[in-house]
């Protein structure tokens, strides 16, 4: 009797925490996105054939990412085989992660170990990067970051490429453009303590600050999944600042934004690359106006590379790409034109020819790499206008 | 399949080490707590670890012992309130506990908050150089650096992992283990018997803690970075599973969970994106069918009997 209990209470503990940690995940659906095209050409004399793994977080609390990303490469994909026929054939294998470290370095292993693909993309989490990236650089096989953002990705090593603009270049960016046409001098933070996307995010808009001389008058945190921020922003605008700089993922951001107009906080707001997100608009409504984003790709902007490839992902997904796609489908661009130069699926010609690149136009804007491999690329500062993203 | 290719290695080397955590929540199980403190536990060894070999420049392996020993003394000084609960009250004070663990590790400027620790010594890399330096490189073995590395990191952690066991074993025999067992049994009864039933909880919370804490050492430095993250509710979960689906009986239990819960989800790997949906199916059909898990005390004498019974079938046959 007394052990049917006690393994009656584990269950009834297991299905708890589970219940609990649904909770905290804050758990977001995803549907299968269609397959993409262009698998079934027939490879010809002289055709390279390129296997290229992606490592993606495709199931989990962050699947979002994942299914832009994918819907991103499976484009590029697409158009590439078509454009690059005869020359050129890329075949993708993708691999979920989950959004964990040991999933990501299995991935990583399996795709050079079994299925040996000559470059890795992905995984879609800085903290994933930097515990699958060593492996990779371990092998010698190029692993191409499309959304890691971190401080120190690069110095990983030789093999680690991203082209995902770090925060160290997007936000100072947007804090001198808004500043320049506003005139602040007085500051105040908000971030999330417990995510280190957010909080890379705001020693960069700190530092930044302290660059343009303007007056820190305080700061405040709170965590992923809060929903009530009227504490911290009621202490912020007793401090009465000019400008406030919010770190944060689209979720959060987008609510603290709402409270703070609600609150009548009437300083300028500046977010970080969280708010690259269509979902601002839904969550923050009209409290969205006037807030400035620096991003790397705006769907908006008038250039015809941009338009045609926003065109090109609506008719194909029924919605516009957000800039986890647009980078998707830079990376695997810069990719293609690489092997392409190499003249062969080669893991150390491609990493030669991937370490050289120069002005490369994609449509996330122009990048190159320094002798550091860290893009250097310029990023757009945009405003919230009519409840879509305008440039600034 | 290659049995030397790094992938294989590696998923084996995670088996390995869930095989590690798995006993240590056997061990706590064994008196019938029901302890959800594990992540927090693997936190604070993982953390200690780290940071004793990043910033303190410790050798790896001393690194580990002090981390599983910051892990114990933590458990010594939380254990003391907390072993008086039981049931469903320790389990909500322990994960508290856990909880509390994470949003320290998320404050405190020397775990680097959020960000974590990253580039940390790797196991392989560390077991190499002292190969290395002993004389003996990979192609002196005919396999390749990286296999070399993996193939080091997998004997270390199985060695470990013997010892572990045979310990487990060793302890299950002994006088404790079988105090241990009269404790699950019937607290009550076991008081009559004269045992110190507080003093044998307290044991095997500490010694399941400092498993736990040596795992998150090794957990780290084989993954190469640490973030609070790791150890949130989901590992608490993880680590539970591996007793529910595997049985908390015998110790063969949780680490047969321990195998099947790690290599499940890569050899569903093809199923991509129905991956999840396979894995919690195969979930729910084992718990609706062995409720106390796959394996049970009585499931080896089952097994062993039916076969001495079909050998002396066959031996009446042939008179």
């Amino acid at each position: 009797m007394n052990k049917k209990r006690f393994s009656q209470l584990l269950a009834t503990c297991l299905l708890g925490t589970t219940i609990l940690a649904g909770c905290g995940g804050g758990a977001s659906t995803s549907t299968p996105a269609p397959a993409g095209g262009g698998e079934a050409q027939q490879s010809a004399g002289g055709e390279i054939t390129a296997k290229i793994g992606v490592v993606s977080f495709l199931s989990g609390t962050g699947a979002a990412y994942g299914e832009a990303q994918k819907a991103g490469l499976e484009l590029a994909l697409a158009e590439l085989n078509e454009a690059n026929k005869g020359k050129l054939k890329i075949e993708l294998q993708m691999e979920d992660s989950g959004g964990k470290k040991e999933s990501a370095i299995n991935a990583v292993n399996k795709l050079i170990n079994q299925d040996n693909v000559v470059a890795i993309i992905g995984p879609t989490l800085s903290g994933e990067m930097f515990a699958a990236g060593p492996v990779a650089n371990e092998a010698e096989t190029p692993i191409f970051g499309i959304s890691n953002t971190a401080e120190g990705i690069n110095d990983i090593g030789e093999y680690v490429f991203r082209n995902s603009l770090p925060e160290s270049i997007a936000i100072p960016t947007a804090m001198k453009a808004a500043q320049e046409k506003k005139g602040f001098k007085k500051a105040a933070f908000i971030y999330a303590a417990n995510d280190d996307f957010s909080v890379s995010g705001f020693k960069t808009m700190k530092a930044t600050a302290e660059q343009m001389g303007l007056e820190n008058l305080g700061e405040a945190t709170f965590s992923n999944g809060d929903v009530d921020f009227s504490a911290q922003l009621t202490k912020i605008k007793e401090l009465n600042p000019d400008v406030l700089l919010v770190s944060a993922l689209y979720k959060e951001g987008s609510l603290v934004v709402k409270k703070a107009r609600e609150l009548g906080i009437t300083a300028t707001i500046i977010g970080g690359n969280g708010f690259n997100n269509p979902q601002v608009f839904e969550i923050a409504g009209d409290a969205a106006e006037g807030l400035i984003v620096a991003t790397p790709f705006s769907p908006e902007k008038q250039d015809e590379k941009v338009q045609t490839f926003v065109k090109a992902f609506e008719a194909k997904y029924g919605k516009k790409p957000d800039q986890f796609a647009a980078q998707a489908y830079d990376g695997l661009y810069i990719i293609a034109q690489s092997l392409l130069a190499a003249g062969k699926a080669d893991r150390n010609a491609l990493r030669d020819q991937l370490a050289q690149l120069k002005d490369f136009q994609g449509v996330s804007g122009k990048l190159s790499f320094d002798e550091k491999r860290t893009p250097v690329g310029e990023a757009v500062v945009v405003e919230v206008k009519g409840g879509k993203f305008v440039p600034f | 399949m290659d049995l030397l290719n790094p992938y294989n290695l590696q998923v084996i080397t995670f088996i390995v080490l869930n095989g590690i955590l798995a006993i240590s929540i056997y061990i706590t199980l064994m008196t019938g707590q029901l302890s959800l403190g594990h992540a927090g536990f693997m936190s604070i060894g993982a953390y200690t670890a780290s940071i004793l070999t990043k910033q303190a420049d410790l050798p790896l392996f001393a690194a580990l012992l002090l981390g599983a020993l910051a892990a114990g003394l933590i458990a010594l000084l939380i254990g003391a309130p907390t072993l008086k609960l039981h049931g469903l009250y320790l389990a909500i004070a322990t994960l508290g506990f856990g909880e509390v663990v994470r949003v320290i590790m998320l404050n405190m400027e020397i775990t680097n908050g959020a960000l974590g620790l990253t580039g940390l010594k790797s196991i392989g890399n560390t077991l190499y150089e002292w190969q290395k330096a002993i004389g003996v490189s990979a192609q002196s073995v005919g396999v390749s650096v990286m296999q070399m590395k993996a193939l080091l990191t997998l004997f270390f952690l199985v060695l470990l992992f013997a010892v572990i066991l045979f310990l487990t074993l060793r302890l299950n025999r002994s006088r404790i283990g079988r105090a241990f067992e009269a404790i699950k049994a019937d607290e009550t009864a076991a008081k009559a018997m004269g045992l110190q039933i507080s003093y044998y909880k307290m044991l095997a919370f500490i010694i399941g803690s400092v498993l736990a804490g040596f795992c998150g050492g090794l957990f780290a430095h084989i993954t190469t970075t640490v973030t609070p993250d790791d150890f949130n509710y989901h590992k608490v979960v993880e680590i539970l599973s591996f007793a529910v689906i595997g049985g908390s009986e015998i110790v063969w239990g949780p680490l047969f969970g321990a195998l099947l819960l790690t290599s499940l989800p890569e050899l569903l790997r093809s199923l991509a994106e129905y991956k999840m949906i396979m894995y919690g199916a195969i979930m729910v059909l084992v718990m609706a069918f062995r409720p106390h898990g796959l394996i049970a005390a009585d499931t080896f004498q089952k097994l062993f009997r039916r076969r001495s019974k079909q050998a002396s079938a066959a031996k009446k046959e042939e008179f």
